[in-house]
């Protein structure tokens, strides 16, 4: 079964195309990277999928259910840590993750576990009781991420996740991230730290204008000893 | 529907009030209690227009509806105003949250603060008069029912609204005016008779008679009618919330 299939989404904003008839799959396991500029669609893509945004042609399905026709199967399989921070911020991060937890039908038990379980991973035991307006972009950060994991979920959307990251807890994202895919979660990243995708993706798609205009292995992006941001920049350059 | 998933969003949307409660609890205690003390005590006890019933038991179904109203409403309205504003809605849009779960969780929120508020006047009123209720099934049925039509009717708005003023339009514009000429503080009969039918075409009337008479067994409406048509009212609302939902209108892009 495939993690996500994406089949001719064509996602509008009034008459501006933000996403251009694309065709996606991924494998479960993969660690696949989405690559473009500012505006290229990502996000809208990344949207789509989740339920954030509403698109009125193609189809797409996680783990086999369609995001409209079983919405609540498909997004049960889903975690998400958006680009923006969206979260209360009055709100303790500790019942911000509580509520989520909720949300995905965890009972009090599984979340109280849980809620230590992804306080510890990310190192945010000490804050938990802050609200999260009040926790700097780097801690923000990361309990978006805390966020995304608290039901455990089988394909993980991770949107700039490492955007405003001092260096260090980068370092130690991609660790825990490595870790995650080699468990058998399937990633899906955006990112504009392309030595970030290189190091972690097995796989890197290309958007431009809301166009997928490359699809291949890490392999193929770099087989002439290039790097993969040379090859990224020769393409975007191209269609620019 | 899952309970869990349900308790959860209710449980969110009452730490929220519970997290603020000189605005959303104390604030329309204070206020009760100056409607009680003004208009109850102080100048009731000068007024004397009903055969056997104090105008501090007159008046009051009126005033304990008007803040029954205004928590409903603003609880919902707000929170679900706020939550789009934060962008914090995502994490229910890309959750397994049925619609009807969302809409439940939030209808039990602005319950609750509705039920807390009501139950704080009620205790404040019973220093002044006895308030006891002649009907307790009654009683609870319109506060009840007019809760909940408030609390959807919260949530269209919640939507709608673009600023935090346009949060507060119904009730400056329509809620207040309409439950002050509906009879919270006057008999119909006190009114010239060539406007009579203009009070009975305003649906305040009903909600503010049906309690009075509730609690004090007095009306000036069909109760029956009255009841019908809040229940009817409740229906099309809720309909019009989960279309509203399920549309995902200003809720999804």
């Amino acid at each position: 079964m495939n993690a996500l299939e994406i089949k001719e989404l064509t996602k509008k904003y009034g008459k501006a195309v933000a996403v251009d008839n694309i065709d996606l799959t991924i494998k479960k396991g993969e660690f696949f990277g989405l690559l473009g500029q500012n505006g290229a669609g990502k996000s809208t893509t990344i949207n789509c999928i989740t339920g954030i945004s509403q698109f009125a042609q193609g189809s797409i399905a996680v783990m086999g259910n369609d995001v409209q026709e079983e919405y609540q199967k498909a997004r049960i399989s889903i975690g998400l840590s958006p680009q923006e921070f969206n979260a209360d911020i009055f709100a303790p991060l500790e019942k911000i993750l509580n509520f989520v937890g909720g949300y995905f039908g965890l009972d009090s038990k599984t979340r109280a576990e849980r809620i230590n379980e992804v306080l510890d991973r990310f190192e945010l035991q000490e804050h938990r009781k802050k609200p999260f307006g009040k926790l700097s972009g780097g801690l923000k950060r990361r309990a978006i991420l805390a966020r995304a994991l608290i039901h455990r979920p089988e394909l993980l959307i991770l949107d700039e996740p490492t955007a405003g990251v001092d260096v260090e807890q980068r370092h130690a994202l991609w660790k825990y991230l490595e870790d995650l895919h080699n468990s058998g979660t399937t990633i899906i990243l955006t990112s504009h730290y392309l030595e970030e995708v290189e190091h972690l993706c097995s796989r890197v798609a290309i958007m431009h204008n809301g166009e997928i205009i490359a699809d291949l292995s890490k392999k193929e992006f770099t087989k002439n000893g290039d790097k993969l941001e040379d090859t990224y920049l020769k393409l975007t350059a191209k269609k620019v | 529907m899952n309970a869990i998933r349900l308790f959860t969003v209710a449980r969110r949307e009452i730490q929220r009030f519970l997290r603020i409660p000189i605005q959303t609890l104390i604030s329309p205690w204070i206020s009760a209690t100056l409607y009680i003390l003004v208009f109850g005590v102080i100048i009731g006890s000068r007024i004397d227009f009903l055969e056997n019933i104090d105008y501090i038991d007159f008046v009051f179904p009126g005033i304990l509806m008007l803040q029954i109203i205004a928590g409903a409403f603003g609880q919902s309205s707000t929170s679900l105003y706020f939550q789009r504003w934060t962008k914090a809605i995502e994490e229910m849009l890309t959750s397994p949250l049925s619609y009807t779960e969302m809409i439940f969780g939030y209808i039990i929120g602005a319950l609750s603060r509705a039920l807390i508020v009501g139950g704080g006047i009620y205790i404040i009123a019973l220093l002044f008069t006895q308030a006891t209720p002649e009907h307790i099934g009654l009683f609870f049925f319109y506060v009840l029912i007019v809760a909940i039509i408030f609390s959807l009717l919260g949530l269209i708005v919640g939507l709608w609204a673009d600023k935090f003023e346009h949060l507060t339009m119904l009730q400056t514009f329509i809620i207040t005016p309409l439950m002050y000429v509906g009879g919270v503080f006057n008999s119909i009969d006190m009114l010239p008779e060539n406007i009579h039918w203009l009070v009975k075409l305003n649906p305040f009337f009903y909600i503010v008679d049906g309690l009075r008479f509730a609690m004090i067994g007095y009306s000036e409406s069909p109760l029956v009618l009255g009841a019908i048509f809040l229940i009817s009212v409740a229906i099309i609302l809720f309909a019009t919330v989960w279309v509203l939902f399920h549309r995902g209108w200003r809720l999804r892009s």
